[in-house]
This record gives C-alpha cells, structure tokens and sequence, in this order.
C-alpha cells in the first residue's frame, strides 16, 4: 500500500512517544488522498452454553430498555445494546440425547447437525464464516476462532454425535469444521507467525521462505495426485486447497508489513485462572482486530456440556449439571451467579474495544457483535425465546438500547441474516430463515 | 447364566477338522495365498438356512415384518442361504443377538442352544461369503495427528517437542483421535505446520539467532503436595518441587527463574510457607548449580524476626540463576531441602477448600496457614543471551551425517544428508527428484547463510512436505479389486500402529529389501517393536482413548465432596495405570488379565486412598492388592473417575462404559426430555441408586435402563473418586444386579466373574478397537469376518496380547487394500 501526501507512518509516532503501545488509525495516518476512508466494518460472536436463568435476564418490557441483573454488567454500554427476546432456535430439537452438539451446531449454523461419531460430520456453513468469506479476504486471516476449553476428550463425549460438534462454533463449509484455539500462545502465533519479533525485515524474510516452501509444495502435490487411490483424491485437494489458502494470506502479510505490528510480549501459555484465561484471549481479539489482522471472529466462552466447575464466583457445580436447575431456588442462584460471570467477561470485551482508538471512534462503534446462547432455560433443553444481545449503534443501521421481541416463531436465523445483510452481504437464506428481522433497522 | 459365544480351544479344533474356516488363521500362510483364500465357496447348505429361517419366522418377523418395519428393520422373507449381498443387515442381526439386546424383554426366546447355534451358523455363513468377496476396505489418506506428528519429529531429529503446544487438538471419530477421515487438513492447521517447521528447523539446527524466548513449565496450582520426594530424578532428602527436560538449542547463557506457591490463584496474594526457611536447590543434570534461602528465620521462641508483608508479596523474585550451558537436552531439577522437624499444634496441614481463589487480595498472617509448606508453582527458562552454534548436541549429530571440512565438500555432503532426512522422513527409497528439490533449498539458505542455514532450510521444506505430514498410499495402475500394500507401506502401517511414528532405520530396512511379508521376520519385528520403548504409546494411545483414561488429565472433581483429591493422587492415577498396562504388554499376558489381574503398581499416597496398608514413599512399585475388591483395571482410580461426574458417581455412565468398552453392545441414544436427577431435600438421604429407581418405574426408561443401571451398581462402593465406601448417604451400597443376559453378581468380585463368562464378547471387543485403532478408521461390517477369525486364533492361543497384535497385523484389513 502506497501512501499518497503526507501521512504519517505509524513507528514515527511510536518513537516519538517512548512507548510500545499498540497505535490506532490516526487520522494524520489515513492515505491523503482518501478523503473520507471507507469504514472498516467488524464481526464478532461471543457464546455461552445451556441457557440463562431467564426470569433474571429478560426485560419486563418492550421499548427502551431497562437493565435487569443478567444484564448489569452490560449496564455502561446500554446504548449498544439491542436486547431481543422471542427468538427459536429450533434445528437443534429432536427426540434424543444429541441436544447438546446440536444447540451449539444450530445456534450458528441454523441447520441440524447430522448425527454421526465418524468422521461424516456435517452441518452447515457458519454464521460468521459467510461473513468472513465475503470479508475475509481484505485482511491476513479470513476469520479467528477461539476457545477455552481443550478439545479432544475421549468417550463421553455426546449421545450418537462426535464431539467436533462440541468442538467448535465455526463451520467454514458444511463438512469443515474449524478447530477453534485456547492456548494464548498458539494465537499470538497466529497473529504474527514463527517471528518472534514484529520487526518488518524480519517478518518479511521469514514470509518470503514460507512463500517458497508453499509453492514448491504445490508443485508436489500435483505431481502425487497422479498415482494415488481417487478415494485419497479428495483429502489431498484439501490439503492443496489449504495450501493456496496460505499463500493468499501470506501475499497479503507481505503487504502489510508496512502497516508495523506494536510490540506485544508473546504469552507463555494458558493462565491458572478460567478468568485470567478469558481475558487474555479476549485481549488477543482485541488486539487482531486492532492490527487489523482479522475482521471476523468468534469466541466459545462456554461450550455445550462442559463440565467446568467455577467454584471461585459460588458455582461449585459443573456447568451441565447447574443447568439443569430443575426450579430448585438454590440451583437457580447459583446459575444466576455464573451467568453473570459469563455475561461479565464479555463486559469486559466491551470495556477493552470502547478504549481502543479506532478511525473516527473506537473500535466498539465499527464492530458488530452478537452474544447469547442456543438455549433458554437450559434444564428443559428449551430452544424457544433464546436470550440474544447484538452490540451495534446506528452506523449498522440497527436499534440499540431497546428490548424488542420478536413474533411468535421467528427463527435466531432471521436475526443472523439480517445481521449478515448490514454487514454487507446479500443472501437470501440462511439455515432455516423464513425472512429478515426488519424491526430492528432504524430506517 | 452365562453364555460362551465361541468355542474353547478344544471345540475349536474339532470345528476346525470339520469345516475350513475362511479368512487366514493360519500365520504361516501369507495373506492372498491360496492357502490364505481357500474356504468351502459354496453358500451354506440348505439345512442350516431353513433353520436359519425357521427361527427369524417364529421370533422375530412378528415384529420386524414387512408391515411393521419395526426399528426400520425387516427381517421377513429375507434370503437366509445367500447372506453375502445383505451381509451389512445380517451383521447388525448377530450383534444385537450376541448383546442379549434382542428378541426383547417380554416376548419370546428360543432356547439358548438353539439361539447359540443360530448365531454361529450366521457368523459361518457370513465368513464364507467374506471369503468369496474379500473386501479389506481402505483407510483414507491419513494425516499425521499431533502425537504422530511429535513422536516423528522426535524420531526424526532426535528432538524433543511440545507438540500440543505447537499443534491444535484433533478431532475424534469411533473415540480415538487418528481416524484418517476426520483428521482434516485446514488452512489454519497448514499455518501452524509451517511456524513448527520453522522453529523446529532452528532448534534442530541450533541457530545461534534464536531470540529468547520463555519456556515455561508448571506444576498444578495448590492441591499438589510437595511433602515428599517428587522423583526418582531429584535428590535423596529432598522435596516437592520439579523435575524436567529442555531442549537447550544453542550454546550460550540462559536463567533459570523459579517462582513459588501463592495461596490462590489471582496475582497478588501471598506465598506460602515462607514463615519458616526453606532451602531450595537448584540442579542441571543431577550438578547442584544454586541454592536458595527463602522464608523468614525465628528466633528461639519460635517468634518471627523478620516482618511477614514484604515477604510474602515477593519473596520469591530474586530465585534466578543465570547459567552459560552448552546445547542439548538437560535435565532440570528444583526442590526443597526435606526437613525433619515440626511445629507442634500449630495450624492447618492442608489448605482449606475455601481459601481456593477465594484470598484474592487478601493478606493472610501465618498462623492461618500453619504447617502448609512452601511449594514451587513454575519454573521458566529464558533464553538463549548471547548464544553460540552449538558443537555438538544429539539433534545435530542425528543430522549431520557428514561434516564438510571446505567448501569444496560442501556440495556432496549436503546431498548426504538430505537423502538420510528424505528417506525418514517420507518413509521410503529416496530418488533423484526429492533430492533435486530439496537440494534447491539448501542453496537458498546457503546463500543467505552458511552450511549449517542450508541444511535448515531443508529441515523446514521436510517438515511441511504432504509425504512427511500424510500417510498415502498408492494405487498400482492395473491393481486388482484387493491387492496387497507395499512392503514400504506395510512397514509404515506397523509403525504408526505400534509406535505412532515412523519406521526406524531397521524396519525401513527390511522393507526395502522385500523381506517384510515373510512370516518370521514380520513376527521378528512387530516382537522388537513391542519390546521397543517406543511402544508405550500403544498404551498411552489406544488404551488411554479406549479405556476413557486419557481424560484422568483434564478431570476436576468437587473439591468440597472430595477434599482429599490432590495433584498428586490424579498423578498417581494415570501413573497407576500406564505402568499396569506397560505390564499387561510386556509381559505378554491374557487379554483377560485386563480384568481379573492381582496386582498393581501403587505409591503410598494410592496406597492410602485404596487402603492397602505398608505401602510407604512416592516411588510406585507392584504391590499384590489384598482381597476381592480391586483387581485389574476395574479398581483403578483412573477408570472409576472418568467414569462418574465431578462429585458423584454414576451408574448409567459406568454401566454405558461397561457396555461400549467391555461388551461392545453401546446402549441406544436418551430420549429427549429426561427430567433432570432427583437432587436437594427430600432425596438428600437416598442412595444414588434409590434415586435412580425411576428408571425402573417407568416403563420406557426401564426398556433400556433396566440392563443398562445395574452394570454401573456393581461398581457403587468405589466413589466417584475410587474409593471403597460401604454407605452412600444413609444407605448401605447395594451392589447386586444381572449382565443383559441374566447373569447375576452381588458385587465387584462376583461382576468379574461374570465379565470372565462373557469373555469372548470381551475379546470381540478389544479385537474390534484395537483393529479400529490399527487401521485408522472404523470397522465396517465387512471387517466383521475378519475380526471374528482374529478373535478365535487369539482363544485358541490363550488370549494373549502378542496374539491380538500378530492377528492384527496378517489380518485382510491390515495388509490389503480394496481397490476404488
């Protein structure tokens, strides 16, 4: 990228500074010639497991809204906030134990998991998936996906599903799911790659070796495909599919080395504490969107059927078994205390993108984001009036500090598809939309 | 009542005069010999088809008739001579009849005998047609997942990595995590093969232009009690503390910072034990190479000299020690000076429950904590500063297989060691194109660099070449419907399977020279390979995943309900049962054994949790186990945890575990809608299986559950920790109940026994997984026949482990492919 006039790069602002604080859009930064640049829009989604303790968190009324304790630690950004109620998630219904693997798989995908412990999974492509693909190319990574909760336990996992539904919320395309990360390290690593250093000249011969390994590699692969099994065919396009892949994403790094990486420490590992954990990855996001690395995200705070236990904030059970709170007023408490836990740390995201300079704003007034849970009360397994945040403000053409609901029957995917509509994209349908949500638009 | 669903060895014989049995029992015969394929071709005769037919109609067709369609199954006017087109059906029908699933509770049974003879005769018929149409499947190109891919690299380079540091965890399909079919090749997971490269090469290498960087190992947070001597590694008279290897990867200067406990987890709170001194020793290589003293001394009275706040807060910031180390793997140990004294009466010996995450902030005096001591909580390596090629460290000298002493060498020895490297890495003979292409890249980073930075840009081009990260195996132009792998393919497969990694030199070897199929040298080598160390990740890996024991890792149970479960007893746990099963193996006992074996390997903190008495100090050592209680892996702790919730046990779970793992018969999915379990006042006092009685109550629970719960009462005085309890709540533990089929047991002793008249069940089970595990994807139904005749030669050669294995690996599946 060329830049026209005189703008500033950014070291010089961090030289004269003295510090390696991660530097915003400056104004004087923007191309001269861009007279007013054209918004960066961003996506996110954040998701919490088996439901709310839902007396507790939906509004008693419609219209302006009014904060009830779920939703305190949302209280300063209320203006953001557009809280909905009578939303389904129903492909995720059925008559057996798979509920689990399907709220997660549905609550992204609108579709119904196909049920299967092989390898023939399959679902639908993702929510933020269509957006990253329509998106995902302007930037070094197409989209992030994080979690924190290790994948791969053995046996026990769900009735007659595998547990890569449990695994993750992404599904790039119906039969690729896609491994979502929890080690902080592995993340920074993937925002700024084996270097351990973001100096330009550095990040620069390191891509171009990656770059040579890559196309030598493609070659090979051509050369293989001829004498293998065409049953085997498959899996090595894959792999060459992911390799060109890598090499757009590496073209793209190329040319934005230019735009200098602040110098974060890289972090040693996973933290002691779930909290400590959670907002170091959330810090991370943060710090992907800033640098631009990524416009699309999605983050699995709590996954279907985790088995955590958050005896640190009064919640000693594990999670799937507090939430089937079966009425007991004890039970119901204690779920109430989680909940907010959960709802807290996403706070706390909001909190972190409202104070990171972005453009004109913040990087909260250029993201749209969206907050829930496949469930509502998750002791029934209930997929009818699922709790639903999206943090937005006008610049998505979309309400917020409202509570609105939905009539009766109207699909999550409606909400999702509109969503995708004021992220630019035209699609007709999405999982088992029948519509948009038009109510929530301001014109 | 028990069943026996094969023959005894003495039946088998007479079968075997009798009938030929398909599918190459014999080991002398190789696999698509004559000898190997003869069988009687033609289909069964008449007379076991029409009483084959004759059953079905009178049992079975009333309710899966044309008109019914019960559970989408119609047995009705189905051909019962010609079994081979509806052999996926007629394998469905021998499972649920085996499980004692079918006909259900309630309607009418044939006479045992009659419905034993039934099934044999299935099985028979279904063998034969196996052998008319051999059909070994193939596994799909199988990406190497993240234990293979380290475990390569490792035998590759003679490196040590973290590869779940490095890799993301990889999916599961049939419960075990190297099924070719789900193991997926996505852009993200090529990004990371690439970083690993990258620094893999470099360390390899010892690239003196490493930054540093900080590698960090931890020891669990709090509920590790770091009183007695943590390892075999670290010194006599020491405790607690920690001891591991790291790579160093260049010469050069590195610190050593040793950070100590808090009394929770949130930054800020204070550190423990510091009220009285404690020595900390610090070695390299057993080479004592710092001590500390930290804590505060006291005068005579007892009184504390020195005030506690300063102390407490950073009392652990100066445990540095900056060392210059040569490159290699070293072994690094921090502990305690062990001491012999106590305070009297003064305080707690274990932290209370509530201090967990709880003291954030919170300053707590001494006398709060008592006698807890001062443990480590991690120990970083940081560097390297200022470091330096490394001469020699076991990585280069693995590499550099020649050493150019001028230029003028230069090329002839870098074309030596990309053909040692090509021909490990990619598991076969090396040609002139792989060296060409490789040979480019030394000459890039030659250019760049010196020698040493070609043969790393090699090392990188290696690590994230398709041949190197994926098992493919090729298709001969003019193959036959079912033809045989290639030896080099071969050699692969068993090394994956009893390894997870690839060949050694030797195996690679004999592949080559096509002496890999004879009968004694592919039995010599799968023997080497077993006694090989390499093969604990048989154990590690197939049983871990089987057994549900991998999950003992990651496991938290209910710190208030179980108190006493500490890091160390999880430690203990998994230690229990790796050295147990590395037994088992090594010395090729019964597969049976697995259940009934009287003995374990236990450390006095095990020792006191299964309360077997004079087991003293933290060393495991195979202890005889008193008594009926615990015997084989049914009493280990592992599989009684991961096989109950976090703070109490369950039945269904264990039963499913009993059913799925032993019996291979996995229970039908739950309903939707099930209420949530009876908890809180009113049920507080009832056992978990009183509460469980309304799965009997109800009759479409009972449908189900009436075989399913009382597999897991068996198991209701071992808690959800393990450990033997009499009472649950008021009650007295009632462990009595019958198999599916009606066998009854009163007890763990008497559920073994019964388990041992299953045993042929069981040994279909463990050949069908281990068969899954070794092929890397599921077995289908046309695997069936030949997971039948593996089971009847390991019977007839005393269950034994070599036996399953060798059976494995001549088996159809595992040494041809069907062609696509």
């Amino acid at each position: 990228m060329t830049i026209v006039g005189k703008s500033l790069p950014r070291r010089t602002v961090l030289r004269g500074i003295g510090t390696t604080l991660a530097l915003p859009l400056l104004d004087c930064m923007v191309p001269a010639f861009a007279a007013t640049p054209k918004p960066i829009r961003r996506f996110g989604e954040v998701y919490v497991s088996m439901g709310f303790n839902m007396p507790h968190w939906t509004p008693p009324t419609e219209g302006p809204l009014e904060i009830t304790r779920l939703l305190r630690p949302l209280e300063s950004f209320k203006d953001r906030l557009l809280v909905l109620s009578g939303l389904d998630s129903r492909p995720a219904e059925g008559r057996d134990g798979g509920v689990h693997p399907r709220t997660q798989t549905a609550w992204n995908t609108g579709v119904s998991a196909f049920p299967t412990e092989g390898p023939n999974t399959r679902a639908g492509t993702s929510l933020d998936q269509h957006i990253a693909n329509e998106i995902g190319g302007e930037t070094q990574l197409p989209s992030l996906e994080l979690a924190l909760e290790p994948a791969g336990l053995s046996g026990n996992c769900a009735f007659g599903y595998s547990c890569t539904y449990l695994n993750t919320l992404a599904w790039k395309t119906p039969t690729t799911p896609l491994p979502m990360e929890m080690n902080p390290r592995a993340v920074f690593e993937r925002l700024f790659g084996a270097s351990d250093s973001t100096d330009p000249s550095v990040r620069l011969r390191d891509i171009k070796s990656d770059r040579s390994v890559l196309d030598s590699v493609v070659d090979k692969i051509a050369r293989l495909q001829k004498g293998i099994a065409p049953s085997d065919r498959a899996k090595v396009s894959q792999y060459l599919q992911s390799v060109r892949d890598v090499e757009r994403r590496i073209q793209l790094a190329e040319e934005q080395v230019a735009r200098e990486l602040p110098e974060v420490e890289r972090p040693a590992g996973v933290p002691a504490t779930y909290e400590e954990h959670a907002k170091l990855m959330f810090d991370l996001l943060v710090l992907a969107y800033q640098t631009d690395l990524t416009r699309v995200a999605t983050y699995l705070e709590a996954r279907e059927l985790s088995a955590r236990t958050y005896p640190e904030i009064g919640c000693p059970d594990p999670h799937h078994p507090a939430s089937h709170h079966g009425n007991n007023p004890e039970k119901l408490e204690r779920l109430a205390l989680l909940n907010t836990f959960h709802i807290g740390l996403f706070g706390y995201f909001l909190q972190k993108m409202q104070e990171t300079p972005d453009g004109d704003g913040s990087l909260l007034d250029h993201t749209l984001l969206l907050f829930g849970s496949g469930m509502s009360d998750g002791n029934i397994h209930l997929m009818y009036d699922v709790p639903t945040v999206v943090v937005a403000n006008k610049g998505f053409d979309i309400q917020t500090g409202r509570h609105m609901r939905a009539p009766k029957e109207t699909p999550l995917t409606n909400l999702q598809l509109t969503l995708m509509e004021k992220m630019g994209l035209q699609m007709e349908k999405f999982g088992n939309s029948n519509g948009e949500l038009t109510m929530i638009s301001i014109g | 009542m028990g069943r026996s669903l094969y023959l005894t060895s003495a039946g088998l014989a007479v079968l075997l005069s009798v009938a030929l049995w398909p599918g190459g029992v014999d080991l002398g015969a190789a696999p698509g010999s004559p000898a190997g394929q003869r069988a009687d071709l033609a289909p069964a005769a008449g007379g076991d088809a029409e009483t084959r037919r004759a059953l079905l109609d009178r049992y079975c067709v009333s309710c899966h008739s044309e008109r019914l369609k019960t559970g989408d199954l119609v047995l009705e006017g189905l051909d019962t001579a010609n079994v081979g087109p509806g052999a996926e059906l007629w394998e469905t029908v021998v499972r649920k009849l085996q499980s004692g699933l079918m006909p259900p509770v309630g309607m009418p049974r044939p006479e045992q005998a009659a419905m034993d003879s039934f099934i044999m005769s299935l099985e028979r018929a279904l063998d034969q047609a196996g052998a008319a149409n051999p059909n070994p499947g193939r596994p799909v190109a199988h990406r190497l997942n993240r234990t293979e891919y380290s475990n390569a690299v490792r035998d590759l380079l003679h490196l040590d990595i973290d590869g779940a540091a490095m890799l993301p965890a990889d999916d599961q399909g049939f419960g075990f995590d190297n099924i070719g079919d789900v193991l997926t090749v996505t852009p993200g997971l090529l990004e990371r093969y690439l970083v690993a490269a990258q620094k893999i090469s470099r360390l390899a290498i010892g690239d003196p232009t490493l930054p540093v960087s900080v590698e960090q190992y931890d020891l669990p947070h709090l509920t590790l009690r770091q009183e007695d001597r943590m390892s075999e590694d670290l010194p006599f008279g020491s405790r607690g503390g920690i001891v591991f290897q790291h790579a160093f990867p260049v010469d050069g200067e590195y610190i050593i910072k040793v950070r100590l406990q808090r009394n929770a987890i949130s930054l800020g709170s204070a550190l423990r034990g510091l009220h009285r001194e404690n020595l900390i020793d610090v070695r390299v290589d057993g080479h004592r190479v710092q001590t500390f003293t930290v804590g505060e001394p006291k005068d005579d009275a007892g009184q504390s000299v020195v005030g506690a706040s300063e102390l407490e807060k950073d009392g652990d910031k100066h445990l540095d020690v900056r060392l210059s180390l040569r490159a290699g793997p070293r072994t690094i140990g921090v502990t305690f000076q062990q001491e012999n004294w106590e305070f009297e009466g003064v305080g707690p010996a274990r932290l209370p429950v509530s201090s967990y995450g709880h003291t954030a902030g919170k300053s707590l005096s001494n006398g709060d904590y008592g006698k807890i001591r001062a443990g480590v909580d991690h120990v970083q390596v940081v560097g390297p500063m200022n470091g330096l090629r490394p001469a020699e460290t076991p990585a280069r000298e693995r590499i550099f297989v020649c050493s150019p002493a001028a230029v003028a060498e230069e090329e002839a020895c870098a074309r030596r060691i990309i053909s040692t490297l090509a021909r490990r890495a990619y598991r076969r003979p090396v040609t002139g194109d792989d060296v060409e292409l490789l040979y480019a890249f030394y000459q890039g980073g030659r250019s760049q660099g010196d020698f040493d930075a070609g043969i790393q840009a090699v090392l990188k081009r290696v690590l994230t070449d398709p041949e190197f990260l994926v098992r493919i195996e090729d298709q001969p132009e003019n193959a036959p419907a079912v033809y045989p792998v290639s030896d080099i393919e071969l050699a692969s497969r068993l090394s994956f399977f009893l390894w997870s990694s690839i060949p050694d030199d030797e195996l690679l070897k004999v592949a080559e020279d096509g002496r890999l199929r004879r009968p004694d040298v592919l039995r010599g080598q799968v023997m080497r390979m077993l006694a090989d160390e390499k093969a604990s990740a048989l154990v590690n890996n197939f049983f871990g995943q089987w057994l549900w024991t991998r999950n003992m890792k990651t496991l938290r149970p209910d710190r208030f309900q179980f108190p006493d479960f500490d890091e160390n007893l999880r430690q203990a746990f998994l230690r229990e049962t790796e050295l147990f099963l590395q037994s088992q193996i090594r010395e090729d006992r019964p597969i049976t054994e697995l259940l009934t074996a009287d003995y374990s390997y236990l450390n006095e903190r095990l020792a006191e949790h299964y309360d077997i008495p004079d087991v003293v100090g933290s060393h495991f050592r195979r202890v005889s186990l008193p008594g009926a209680r615990r015997a084989g892996i049914l009493g280990h702790g592992s599989v009684l945890t991961v096989t109950s919730y976090g703070n109490r046990t369950s039945p269904v779970v264990r039963g499913k575990w009993v059913l799925e793992n032993l019996l291979n018969t996995p229970p039908p999915v739950p309903p939707a809608n099930v209420p949530p379990f009876p908890d809180g006042e009113g049920v507080a006092d009832l056992s978990v299986r009183q509460r469980m009685e309304e799965h009997r109550k109800n009759p479409v629970c009972a449908a189900c559950h009436a075989k399913l719960d009382p597999l897991g009462f068996a198991f209701e005085n071992f808690d959800a920790v393990g450990r033997w309890r009499e009472q649950d709540g008021r009650s007295r533990i009632d462990p009595s109940g019958a198999f599916p089929d009606g066998g009854k047991f009163d007890g763990p002793a008497t559920f073994r026994q019964g388990l041992m008249e299953h045993r042929d069940l069981f040994l279909g089970t463990v050949a069908e997984k281990m068969l899954t595990y070794a092929l890397g994807r599921g077995t289908e139904y046309y695997d069936m026949p030949a997971v039948r005749a593996i089971a009847r030669d390991v019977a007839g050669r005393d269950y034994r482990w070599s036996a399953l294995i060798m059976g494995i690996v001549n088996s159809q599946p595992f040494q041809m492919r069907r062609r696509s």
